[in-house]
């Protein structure tokens, strides 16, 4: 064990196979950072479509039109997604794009389809009275919604898009089946170089437990602050 | 100022409202009073349209605002509401809970008053925002809360809470405020303090309309109670032979029971 640790070390250093892991580690922190802030905003539109009244005949398609997205995203894996965009989609409207560009991309849609459900149900846990006296005193819906209920959802669903954003950080962990840079792929360089993959992959797993651990420390400090202030308050 | 004529309201198959007609003078003071479930609150919903009637009219200012093709939200601005519930909102200070729609129509105004090129009605945002929060201070002053501009509303008192939603609807300076039982939610000793600011509001010559249960409070400060059961008004009269001589029997009936 401790040769193949020695090997490893070697590899990782003199064949300077840590500029791969740091490349992987910051892709898979861009990707999912950048994808949870694009699912952040698409989510927040769906669920906002969602819970407004139904009487014309736009709120309706679109509302269709939401169903069908989430069912698509949350229906199939996003492997299967990153394939599709990667091979299908974007070679046929001619468009050239990195890997890691797309994978932002179906990163962002797929968890738009996640984080709506989940703002729906901050939105629907916020009283309906705030909705009223916003309402009440000559303000849109639209306007109501962004000054009022929304900030008071997000409070709610904040460790909830928590989770999302682990969930995110792990799935991340398929990139390089377009050939994007992760740690998988950088790992399994060393492993393959130096003919061991028991600890680069061991190291692998290491790396991922300890991201989703700070992460996690980051939503507690960030939820207690938020008591905090509901004390103050 | 305001012509309701044959309001009707149905949800579903149920008709709440069967026919109201009421006629709202400047400065009236309404009180409504009914046993629970006969329609009071939503005849006052309907009256600024947060409830849409299924028939009927709703005249303010000569306006038809039943008519769903007018913008509501104009003259939403001119009708304040007071709810049973306070609905402040939580993610705001007490301030900003006054200041919100006087600065979003503050601002909206000064824009429009551009594009009409009135120079001298030319005002910064900052103006505009200093200026609400100037007078947003002034009646939390009035109403004696400005220790708590700052204060977030879960940690004011009911009593407290519902002060602020009435100073956050006087900050619009509507025309008329609907009141929907104000102080049904409030532990008894806090009732006095906020039938009392009601009061003042009455005095400086306010239109109002409120649905309430405090039957002393009506006597005293009403011009016209109405009495509504079953989605109909079956009596009205100024306070004093409302209370006295009641006419129609359920009336009687529901006096007995409150009195
Ligand atoms: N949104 C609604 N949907 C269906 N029924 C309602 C709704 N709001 C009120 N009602 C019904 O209308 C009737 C009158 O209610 P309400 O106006 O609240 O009476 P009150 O304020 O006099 O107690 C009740 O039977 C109530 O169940
Ligand atoms: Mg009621």
């Amino acid at each position: 064990m401790l040769a193949k640790i020695q090997k490893f070390i070697e590899y990782f250093i003199t064949y300077r196979g840590y500029v791969k892991v740091l490349l992987g580690l910051k892709n898979t922190i861009i990707i999912a950072v950048i994808g949870l802030l694009i699912g952040i905003v698409i989510g927040t539109v769906i669920a906002t479509i969602r819970v407004v009244p139904k009487y014309k005949v736009l709120p309706r398609v679109l509302d269709k039109f939401c169903d069908f997205y989430v069912a698509l995203f949350r229906g199939t894996p996003i492997v299967v997604q990153l394939l599709v965009f990667y091979y299908v989609f974007f070679p046929l409207i001619g468009v050239q794009i990195t890997s890691v560009n797309v994978s932002i991309l179906v990163f962002g849609l797929n968890s738009g389809a996640y984080v709506s459900e989940i703002m729906r149900s901050g939105i629907q846990s916020v009283d309906p009275g705030q909705m009223e006296a916003g309402r009440a005193l000559g303000l849109s819906f639209s306007r109501t919604m962004w000054k009022i209920v929304i900030p008071q959802a997000v409070k709610n669903i904040l460790p909830t898009l928590g989770n999302e954003f682990i969930a995110l950080i792990k799935e991340t962990s398929v990139i390089s089946f377009v050939g994007a840079a992760d740690l998988y792929a950088a790992f399994n360089y060393i492993g393959s170089n130096s003919y061991e993959f028991m600890v680069p992959f061991l190291a692998m797993a290491l790396i991922y437990i300890i991201l989703v651990l700070f992460i996690t420390l980051l939503i507690r400090l960030m939820e207690r602050r938020l008591a905090v202030s509901d004390r103050r308050h | 100022m305001i012509d309701v004529i044959n309001l009707k309201k149905n949800f579903g198959e149920k008709e709440v409202l069967k026919g109201i007609d009421l006629h709202v003078d400047k400065g009236d003071i309404i009180c409504i009073v009914g046993p629970s479930g006969s329609g009071k609150s939503t005849f006052l919903r309907c009256v600024n349209c947060m409830e849409d009637p299924t028939d009927g009219q709703i005249i303010f200012d000569g306006v038809n605002i039943a008519d769903m093709s007018v913008d509501i939200n104009i003259h939403r601005r001119k009708i304040g509401m007071v709810f049973q519930h306070f609905n402040l909102f939580n993610n705001m200070t007490v301030l900003e809970n006054i200041m919100l729609a006087p600065v979003i129509y503050g601002i909206k105004d000064m824009r429009a008053a551009k594009k009409a090129g009135k120079l001298q009605a030319k005002k910064t945002r900052a103006e505009v925002k200093e200026e609400c929060r100037k007078e947003a201070m002034e009646l939390l002053a009035r109403i004696g809360l400005q220790d708590f501009a700052d204060a977030y509303p879960s940690t004011l008192s009911g009593g407290q809470k519902q002060r602020v939603a009435i100073a956050r609807a006087l900050a619009m300076k509507p025309e008329v405020i609907l009141f929907d039982e104000p102080t049904s939610a409030l532990d008894p000793e806090m009732v006095g303090e906020v039938l009392d600011l009601m009061r003042r509001v009455a005095n400086a010559g306010m239109t109002m309309l409120i649905v309430t249960h405090e039957m002393g409070f009506a006597r005293e400060v009403a011009k016209t109670v109405l009495f509504m059961d079953d989605g109909r008004i079956l009596e009205t009269n100024e306070p004093k032979a409302f209370f006295n001589e009641p006419k129609n029997p359920r009336l009687k009936d529901f006096l007995s029971k409150v009195l």
